[in-house]
């Protein structure tokens, strides 16, 4: 006999707590997930390909792709540093900064979008400052690195400081006690421990900037080639009811995510093995 | 004894082996405030001085308008049914999961997780090709005279697809460090299955569920890329807060729609504040990751 498909258990609400999760998954997210799925497969591969072989999808994909991945490289930087100063300092104001962190996650992406624009337009508190020194930043792909920097915040940062809060003093008390100094004390002991959860945050923060929108549309300027992202490219098909042209880049874009998603299990995975906790 | 010197004022203070230098201290410190003052303070600060560049008049009186109000009732009414909605599937999904061992518990929690991961752009798409005219089941409900796409049902469905992981996501990990003992021994006791919820379970994981929805109304009540897909965004019926300040702002219509977002600016303030505040007061029942 194998391993029964659901154990017997005293515990009441097993129908109706099934039959929930399992309806409403099914309707709002598995069911319209399919029938993108299923539009693809009545497009068939050719058509898929014929779409997103065009230089201007290309261009696409890889600018959000790539401002992505730069904006989540700053943030793994910049959040790690921000985790280590928000637990292990303390000075005045540090509450609210810590609150802070999550401001781009509270606050809607439109907002966020139409904000920084504000900031960094050429007329802007930013954008005057920059242009003083002839740099344009709103309207070019700056001005979308800044907005995907934002809406990645806070994922590194709030995957990073519980595991420096777990770190025993202990263990940089040893490697002092070793004659270590306090630079090679975190190059060698503390960082290592912090990478899983870093990477976590990174990939989420990637994920999170490939597919982004709202606060992106306002300050890219949307030119062919140059600042459109992936995700206006769909908005753009759908507007001239090219719902199978949509259908194609959007099943591109599911693709990348479920390959970013495989890639943070395999991260977890991984930091598990390797330390006991992620 | 009389070679030992004693030093006068203050001992020397030695910095501990686990400390970094003062300077690097301080270099840190000031890179993070400067880094979040220009990241996310700015930007918030920017939102209520371009809502205000013409007086505080002229900004409340373009809330007033029409256009403005109706676009409050929607997303107020659309996070009324939605938030609820997600909150349901979040505790039955965390009951189902937490409380009965079966096959396939990680995948199932993968495919909870799927629309944090989606764009919300591709899931705006997604119902668009499930539920539009073009569509087989689209086409039948529109037929009979329920429309979902461009209308109040499909931005309802957008919006529980990008906020669906919320509520689950924050109990999980709250009702496995619980357990099942203590509704093990009520049912003992003779306690039915509901009473067992709303007496022993309910009261546990009230601030975790609370926590939950609070994140859960913030994101359905912002929601901009899966809403502009679906909703068609016709002024006065399916324009919410976040698409109408977009219409507005490509207008030109600068103070009106700083104020809108001013508005949504404040909600996300409120829920901060109120996040912190169950951070500081109930941290022993959120998820581990809360935990500062």
């Amino acid at each position: 006999m194998g391993r029964p498909l659901i154990h017997r258990s005293p515990m009441p609400g097993l129908g109706l707590s099934m039959g929930i999760t399992l309806t409403m998954l099914s309707l709002v997210v598995l069911l319209p997930i399919g029938a993108l799925l299923l539009k693809g497969a009545n497009y068939g591969l050719a058509g898929i390909w014929e779409t997103v072989n065009r230089e201007r999808v290309w261009a696409a994909l890889f600018l959000s792709f790539r401002l992505s991945l730069f904006a989540a490289l700053f943030n793994l930087v910049f959040g790690v540093l921000l985790a280590w100063v928000l637990v292990r300092y303390r000075f005045p104001g540090r509450r609210i900064l810590d609150a802070a962190v999550d401001l781009p996650f509270a606050l809607p992406t439109a907002v966020a979008g139409i904000s920084l624009t504000a900031l960094y337009a050429p007329n802007g508190f930013f954008g005057q400052l920059a242009g003083e020194i002839g740099w344009k930043i709103a309207y070019t792909q700056w001005g979308i690195f800044i907005a995907l920097v934002f809406v990645g915040l806070p994922f590194v940062t709030r995957t990073v400081q519980p595991v420096v809060e777990e770190i025993e003093r202990e263990v940089e008390e040893a490697s002092a006690t070793l004659g270590a100094s306090r630079f090679h004390t975190i190059r060698h002991v503390i960082l290592p421990m912090l990478t899983p959860a870093a990477l976590t945050g990174f990939a989420l923060a990637l994920a999170r900037a490939v597919g982004e929108y709202g606060s992106v549309i306002f300050i890219a300027g949307n030119i062919p080639l140059v600042t459109e992202i992936a995700p206006l490219l769909i908005i753009i098909q759908l507007e001239e009811f090219n719902y199978d042209a949509a259908a194609a880049i959007g099943i591109a874009m599911l693709l990348i995510s479920f390959a970013m998603l495989l890639v943070i299990n395999l991260i977890q995975v991984w930091s598990r093995r390797r330390i006991g906790y992620v | 004894m009389s070679d030992i010197t004693v030093t006068k004022g203050a001992p020397p203070r030695f910095r501990s082996a686990t400390e970094e230098s003062p300077l690097a201290r301080w270099a840190m410190i000031a890179a993070a405030v400067l880094g979040l003052g220009i990241l996310v303070f700015a930007p918030l600060i920017a939102v209520f001085v371009e809502a205000l560049a013409q007086g505080v008049a002229a900004s409340l009186a373009s809330l007033a308008t029409r256009d403005a109000q109706e676009a409050i009732k929607l997303t107020l009414t659309i996070a009324a049914i939605s938030v609820p909605l997600n909150a349901i599937f979040g505790v039955a999904a965390a009951w189902f999961i937490t409380k009965f061992d079966f096959r396939g518990k990680a995948f199932l929690i993968t495919l909870i997780d799927l629309p944090f991961s989606v764009s919300p752009v591709v899931a705006g798409l997604c119902i668009v090709l499930m539920f539009g005219t073009n569509s087989l089941v689209g086409g039948w409900l529109v037929a009979n005279g329920y429309p979902i796409v461009f209308a109040m049902p499909g931005i309802i469905l957008a919006t529980m697809f990008v906020t669906f992981p919320f509520v689950a996501r924050e109990l999980i990990p709250v009702m496995i460090e619980q357990g099942r003992a203590e509704e093990e021994a009520a049912l003992t006791l003779g306690a039915s299955g509901w009473r067992v919820f709303w007496t022993v379970t309910l009261p546990n994981i009230r601030w975790a569920l609370l926590y939950g929805v609070l994140l859960c109304n913030a994101r359905a009540m912002g929601e901009f890329g899966a809403v502009a897909v679906v909703s068609g965004k016709i002024r006065g019926q399916t324009a919410t807060m976040p698409t109408t300040i977009e219409m507005l702002y490509q207008e030109y219509l600068s103070v009106a729609a700083f104020s809108l977002a001013a508005v949504l600016a404040l909600l996300a303030l409120v829920t901060l504040l109120l996040k912190t505040a169950l951070e500081i007061r109930h941290a022993d029942q959120l998820a581990a990751a809360h935990r500062h």
